[in-house]
């Protein structure tokens, strides 16, 4: 009896663990059709082991940012296609990844539908703090999903500049950082 | 028969049989030789060796595997914020 209730036990941990593990399926066949892939996963414990490596090697700051950074992540996965020609993927092909991130505990923070294009962010948090998030980027030639796991703060990650990573305010996380970036452009502009 | 009797009788002195010492010079001759302590170094410095060139080639691909994830990682963050970048100003440019 009481290892029936601690596999249930187990089995209700697994079920409430689920919707933060995000499956990119549905989009293999794309990489046939592709001109440039990229298709990456790594995993809590490669993400370590790339931590472990930046932290040996890296001298300077930023290598030890992305370390910082890496050290809250449970895992990364990124799948990225670039087509010669438009029409190489359907939308109904991100139907599988879109449906997994309808489930509780994730919530799409942007979404902007153009004519060919469709970009969407979602977020997960838990107790108040992000716990992981996921982009959809559909364009004619190009299609990316990026779902990270783990604790990120996103304006750490916009700091991360020095290694080819471009600047991102996000928004509603750091709106002084926002205004100061804002005005940065203007100025630039 | 007394016990001293059985005794003598027993314990009476007798020749060994024929060959007897050559087949005990014989059986001497083969028994293994003891290994020196040339030998005996030449192997424990092969083992360590082996130890040696073992726990290398270990470190060796580990410290590969780490380099190819931190260059991964690094590929991965860089693609997630070009992309979060992107949608930043695609909403700008809605609001405007």
């Amino acid at each position: 009896m009481r290892k029936l209730l601690g596999t249930m036990l187990l089995m209700g941990c697994a079920a409430v663990q689920l919707p933060a593990q995000i499956r990119i399926t549905g989009l293999d066949g794309l990489a046939s059709k592709a001109k440039a892939t990229v298709d990456i996963t790594l995993d809590s414990s490669m993400l370590q082991m790339a931590g472990g490596f930046l932290g040996a090697n890296g001298k300077d700051q930023d290598a030890a940012k992305l370390k910082e950074l890496l050290a809250g992540l449970k895992a990364i996965t990124v799948r990225s296609y670039e087509f010669k020609e438009d029409g190489q993927y359907r939308r109904e092909d991100l139907d599988p990844i879109r449906a997994q991130l309808r489930a509780p505990g994730w919530s799409k923070i942007v979404s902007v539908s153009e004519e060919k294009e469709l970009t969407e962010i979602y977020m997960r948090t838990d107790q108040g703090k992000v716990a992981g998030f996921a982009i959809i980027a559909a364009e004619p030639k190009e299609l990316t999903v990026v779902a990270i796991e783990g604790t990120i703060d996103l304006n750490d990650l916009s700091k991360l500049g020095a290694l080819g990573i471009p600047s991102i305010p996000i928004p509603n996380q750091g709106k002084d950082r926002n205004d100061k970036d804002r005005n940065k452009k203007g100025k630039e502009e | 028969m007394n016990l001293d009797d059985e005794l003598k009788s027993a314990l009476r002195r007798e020749d060994p049989p024929l060959g007897f010492t050559q087949r005990v010079v014989a059986r001497a001759r083969t028994k293994p030789v003891p290994k020196t302590g040339m030998f005996r170094m030449i192997w424990a410095a092969g083992i360590a060796a082996m130890l040696v060139i073992g726990f290398t080639a270990v470190s060796e691909y580990r410290q590969v595997k780490a380099e190819r994830a931190a260059s991964q990682a690094v590929v991965a963050l860089r693609i997630a914020a070009a992309k979060l970048n992107m949608t930043r100003d695609k909403v700008l440019k809605l609001e405007n």
